[in-house]
């Protein structure tokens, strides 16, 4: 059947198997020399959940030539907001090598780290919105919404 | 390295006012193969990411002479989607690592969700157990979503809500998790618990 092809868990890219191993290419470097062994939370005491949106500032995208690898594609990909767990999909990096590297970045001045505050989430007039923006999504499959 | 590129870089002006949106995650939970990714891919307006997330496991050690339980972490799989509701609000959809045993291992990714979606498939019922003990225990609003695969469902939905044994103000429906609006109903039914939740 259609559904049997993707089982929850395992990476779209077909390279992993079921079961506990690692998943996805196994990086050229170990995740956390990165982060000079550091893993989350950082300084801030609180882990960044992951829909945590993250943005480049002004500062950031300056000096952007100036960072590197990692602190470089970070910054570089938060031209527009992305929250962390894109943030890790897409650069193939941990999550939590991510969080640690926001962490410094925002420290630096060249992001802006915004934690979602659950209580705003939560609220009844942010959920009310959420629901009438599902009721609007059509049934059909193709294109999801109207490009303007 | 990378060729500069003046013409796309914002001015610090305009940089400062990038507001990103807020973003509103739920949960898609239950089995392995269960069709969890699918739902998301179904609604999701990108197609589904996979990230790998740490978790940290207790190891029961039947073989630790020590008698003491070891901590070892672990990395999963995790696949997730969105959908933008507007400029300023987004909702994300995380599906937990199917295996099992890490059910209980779930609090990084489900913090401060708004609800979640239990996925089961009839012919493996228990398979969705830790799910759903895992929303009651947090008191997280949550329905149950049969998934029909081939249309079809081997039980009733008096049999599963049996089965499952859940509460009766949790909703257990049946939905396609292949197609587009009825995954979106599912979730909808979820956000009217947590709108009740919330409004309580």
């Amino acid at each position: 059947m259609a559904d049997g092809r993707t089982p929850t868990g395992a990476g779209e890219d077909g390279t992993t198997s079921p079961g506990p191993d690692p998943v996805g290419p196994v990086a050229a470097v170990r995740p956390f020399l990165v982060t000079a062994g550091r893993v989350a939370p950082g300084p801030s005491g609180r882990t960044m959940p992951v829909e945590t949106q993250v943005v480049a500032t002004a500062e950031g995208l300056a000096v952007l030539d100036l960072l590197s690898f990692e602190q470089h594609d970070i910054v570089a990909a938060c031209r527009q907001p992305q929250s962390i767990a894109e943030i890790a999909a897409r650069l193939r990096l941990h999550l939590n090598v991510v969080r640690v590297l926001a962490e410094d970045l925002r420290t630096a001045g060249q992001l802006t780290v915004h934690v979602p505050d659950s209580g705003v989430t939560h609220d009844a007039s942010v959920l009310r919105r959420v629901i009438d923006g599902l009721r609007a999504i059509p049934d059909s499959r193709g294109v999801l919404r109207d490009t303007d | 390295m990378t060729p500069t590129e003046p013409a796309t870089r914002p001015s610090a002006a305009e940089a400062a006012v990038v507001r990103p949106p807020l973003p509103v995650k739920m949960v898609i939970a239950g089995g392995f193969g269960v069709g969890k990714t699918t739902a998301v891919g179904s609604i999701s307006e990108i197609e589904p990411l996979t990230t790998e997330a740490a978790i940290t496991e207790v190891a029961a050690g039947v073989d630790d002479l020590s008698h003491t339980p070891r901590k070892t972490t672990t990395t999963v799989a995790m696949d997730f989607g969105c959908i933008t509701i507007d400029p300023t609000l987004k909702l994300y959809l995380f599906g937990t690592p199917g295996q099992e045993r890490f059910g209980f291992m779930w609090d990084d990714i489900v913090e401060g969700a708004v609800g979640g979606l239990v996925i089961v498939d009839t012919r493996r019922l228990d398979d969705c157990y830790a799910a759903v003990d895992y929303f009651e225990h947090r008191h997280i609003p949550f329905a149950v979503a049969v998934n029909a695969f081939d249309g079809k469902v081997e039980h009733t939905l008096e049999e599963v809500r049996w089965a499952l044994d859940v509460a009766e103000r949790t909703p257990v429906v049946v939905f396609d998790a292949r197609e587009r609006g009825s995954v979106r109903d599912a979730l909808l039914v979820v956000l009217e618990q947590a709108l009740a939740r919330s409004e309580a």
